[in-house]
């Protein structure tokens, strides 16, 4: 028995709860911001940054789980994966799964307090938008995890 | 910065205040109180009138705009206002009143159409009610003949004809009655009854049990001449209003005009406010307000110029303005820097070093020559078509050099959109060649590098926060305080820098790494001897001291932040490639090409509108939180001059 089936796993995993934070976020953020642009629509640059800052998790996710099926040989190679290469891959995508899960949710709620301040006064528009990237350091400790792991599983003996 | 005072006649005020306005050299300050023997001129009427005239050519503008968009859409943002020569304000002035009357003549129509429009929905309504009676060949309020009482009405339920008179007779069997039923529907019957005079109140209560009730608004004549009447009158409606539209319409060409005379009112408000807050005296009259140092001679020599007039400069106090000055290459920060705050009276102006950070660090984030040539290419030609403003120009010049700088990194990490060059070759050869392969040069790829990488962005990133603690140190020694400049922050740099040593050392050799490990421990020590100094007693200062080490935990979680270089810098290309290996999916036919264009153009643009973004965020982020929390206080106040505060145009060059 190889370890296709867990690679693959790993790749769905890290590339759908992160995917759902990132939804989450983006989703709740873009709301009160149609909100805000109902009243003032010039606001529109401000709101699509604030907006778009929980999407990064997602992101990261989408990559984590391409380097996986890149790195296991899913996508143009001999996909020749052992079975403990395999289940080292879902594990791996567990950091950016969760982390992004997580993060994610949380900076969108994070980026929708930011919108609120900056319909009240613009000029707090880039603390704001620095309050909610400070959630982005959590998402990215994981992405990082999961990326360094993932490189290096090709290269165990395992 | 300095104060300035200018004394001149009043004679002269109108010709002074102009050319002031004209150099937008001195920002006026208002003064608290009046000087003894001096006193305010209140000028607030005339402002009330230019304000009132500027708000009535936003509404005619806005109302042009309902009937005949501007066109240029997105791109006329960017546009700079149209200049104008000075000798041309003479005839706007004259002209203003004209434009004015446009205005309101344009604000009359406007509002003749929502008139029109609310009259209309409630004929509509109205028809609606009338088309239940339509057969109906008496006035809806017609309460009777001198022997028959006649009540027209609805009732809340659908009767037939039998069921009515069924329901009516079971109220009142003594009731003598006919009834014509005229439109049902569900929930509702219009009808007709009829009963002698002499029943008129039995009737009146049997039918109220039943919720009769008689129409809204009804009125003597026949409701098919009624229906007729209001079609009529909604169709004359309708041709006012488009008449109206015609007429606004017609005023379509004079929107450069108001544009033109809003500025003009704008402009004397400005002026007026000025007149408003300054001292006067019977013959002469004082402003008081700041200067940037370099501007006093430009001043003085203008002011003597075209008044008889005293000027006279002082030191600026502790809430004067700041205002920046920086080369070519660091300007366009300094939209970034005042997002943030401008600079307080202690601060230097951190703009340069910021300028630097920021394109480099954008540049690697963002990090694909094809993506950082376009972005030269695009803001350049922006500048060149459009040519905007200062403001605009330093944010476009902003993204030009971060464009540059994203283009070098590109190359280092071997992305030209992602790895397209060596995707495209493969498509069309078959072969299997990588972008290390293609390029002349070795390249650093983010992919399979990701650890050596990570540690260069950290290595960056301790550079980054030397440098702020570094400005930090030059504040702390520029006010005298020493103990802050050595103790607090240069023991703190050094112990950083031991660090790095130690760790560099790690991979060289232990005795690199024995140097890193005794500065560090001897830093160590020094800030436990010093970090308590303001502590009482001898174990204070020492747990004092040793408690500013846990300080440590967050150098190491900013330094960690940096990893956001590597991590961006990887999703522009992996997001890249990921698109490129979808556009050459298909093959070498023509779907293929097709495909290859479609998706290479659509992938491309998504990539570099969500990494550009991330990268501007981050690098900022970078900025305001890892950097500037190091030196930086803001909270000073930017220069706002005395000068043409205009929307549209533009009368001198900037």
């Amino acid at each position: 028995m190889n370890g296709i089936f867990f690679a693959i796993l790993g790749a769905a995993i890290a590339t759908v709860l992160a995917g759902i934070g990132s939804a989450k976020g983006v989703g709740s953020a873009a709301q009160t911001a149609m909100g805000v642009l109902s009243e003032d629509s010039s606001m529109f640059g401000k709101m699509l940054v604030l907006t778009l800052l929980p999407g990064t998790q997602g992101l990261y996710g989408f990559i984590v789980g391409f380097l996986i099926l890149v790195s296991s040989g899913l996508l143009g190679g001999s996909a020749d994966v052992t079975l403990a290469q395999g289940i080292a891959y879902a594990g791996a995508s567990l950091a950016i799964g969760f982390g992004g899960l997580f993060s994610g949710i949380a900076q969108g709620k994070a980026a929708v307090s930011g919108i609120a301040m900056t319909a009240k006064d613009e000029k707090n528009f880039s603390k704001g938008m620095v309050s909610v990237t400070l959630v982005e350091i959590y998402a990215l400790l994981a992405f990082i995890v999961s990326l360094l792991v993932v490189i290096q599983i090709p290269n165990m003996a395992i | 910065m300095k104060t300035v005072r200018i004394v001149a006649l009043r004679s002269d005020r109108k010709r002074l205040l102009e050319h002031l306005q004209d150099s937008a050299l001195v920002q006026v300050r208002k003064a608290e109180q009046s000087h003894d023997g001096f006193e305010r001129v209140d000028m607030s009427r005339h402002m009330q009138v230019f304000e009132r005239n500027v708000n009535l050519t936003e509404q005619a503008l806005r109302i042009l705009g309902s009937v005949a968009p501007e066109k240029g859409g997105m791109l006329s943002s960017f546009k700079g206002r149209r200049q104008v020569d000075p000798d041309e304000i003479g005839a706007i002035a004259a002209k203003s009143g004209e434009v004015i009357a446009v205005c309101s003549r344009l604000a009359e129509l406007d509002k003749k159409r929502t008139d029109n429009t609310t009259e209309q929905t409630r004929i509509a309504t109205q028809l609606v009610q009338l088309e239940a009676w339509q057969k109906l060949d008496i006035p809806l309020n017609t309460t009777g003949t001198r022997s028959t009482a006649i009540f027209v009405g609805t009732f809340p339920e659908q009767y037939s004809e039998a069921d009515l008179q069924k329901a009516i007779a079971g109220e009142n069997p003594k009731l003598e009655f006919a009834l014509e039923i005229e439109h049902t529907e569900p929930q509702m019957t219009c009808a007709v009854i009829f009963v002698p005079v002499s029943q008129k109140v039995m009737a009146e209560d049997a039918l109220r049990v039943l919720g009769f009730a008689r129409p809204m608004g009804a009125t003597s004549k026949i409701p098919k001449v009624k229906a007729e009447r209001l079609r009529e009158k909604a169709q004359r409606l309708k041709l006012e209003s488009e008449m109206a539209e015609d007429e606004i319409r017609s005023y379509v060409e004079k929107r450069e005009d108001i544009k033109t005379t809003q500025d003009y009112f704008r402009i004397r408000t400005d002026k007026y406010n000025v007149i408003n807050n300054i001292d006067h005296s019977r013959h002469v009259f004082v402003i008081e307000g700041y200067v940037p140092e370099e501007d006093c001679e430009k001043l003085r020599a203008l002011c003597e110029r075209v008044a008889d007039c005293v000027v006279e400069f002082g030191d600026a106090d502790d809430s004067a303005p700041v205002k920046l000055k920086n080369n070519r290459f660091a300007e366009p920060a300094q939209g970034i820097l005042t997002m943030y705050a401008a600079p307080g009276k202690a601060d230097i102006d951190p703009t340069p070093v910021l300028a630097f950070f920021f394109y480099f660090f954008f540049g690697m984030m963002f990090s694909d020559a094809g993506y950082g040539i376009l972005m030269v290419i695009a803001t350049g030609l922006m500048m060149k078509l459009f040519k905007p403003d200062k403001k605009m120009r330093n944010n476009l010049r902003l993204f030009q050099y971060c464009g540059v700088s994203t283009t070098l990194w590109g190359l280092v990490f071997g992305s030209i959109f992602g790895d397209a060059p060596a995707a495209l070759y493969n498509m069309f050869t078959g072969g299997s060649v990588t972008m290390d392969q293609l390029l002349p040069w070795p390249t650093l790829d983010p992919q399979k590098q990701a650890l050596p990488l990570m540690i260069i962005s950290i290595a960056f990133g301790l550079v980054h926060i030397l440098v702020g603690m570094g400005c930090k140190f030059i504040v702390c020694f520029r006010q005298k305080d020493y103990a802050g400049a050595f103790f607090d922050t240069g023991l703190w740099m050094l112990l950083l820098v031991g660090f790095a040593v130690l760790a560099a050392g790690a991979a060289l050799s232990p005795a690199v790494m024995t140097v890193g490990a005794v500065i560090a421990v001897a830093c160590a020590v020094g800030l436990i001897l010093t970090q308590g100094r303001d502590k009482k007693g001898i174990v204070g200062k020492l747990i004092g001291g040793l408690a500013s080490l846990y300080d440590i935990t967050s150098y190491i979680s900013d330094l960690l932040s940096y990893s956001r270089l590597l991590a961006l810098g990887l999703t522009t290309g992996v997001m890249a490639q990921v698109f490129n290996m979808l556009a050459t999916m298909m093959g070498t036919n023509v779907i293929g090409f097709v495909f290859l264009i479609v998706i290479f153009l659509a992938g491309h643009l998504i990539n570099i509108g969500l990494n550009a973004l991330g990268a501007y965020v981050h690098t900022m982020r970078l900025q305001y939180v890892e950097m500037f929390s190091k030196f930086y206080e803001g909270g000073g106040k930017e220069f706002e001059p005395f000068s043409l505060n205009s929307k549209y145009i533009k009368i001198q060059e900037d």
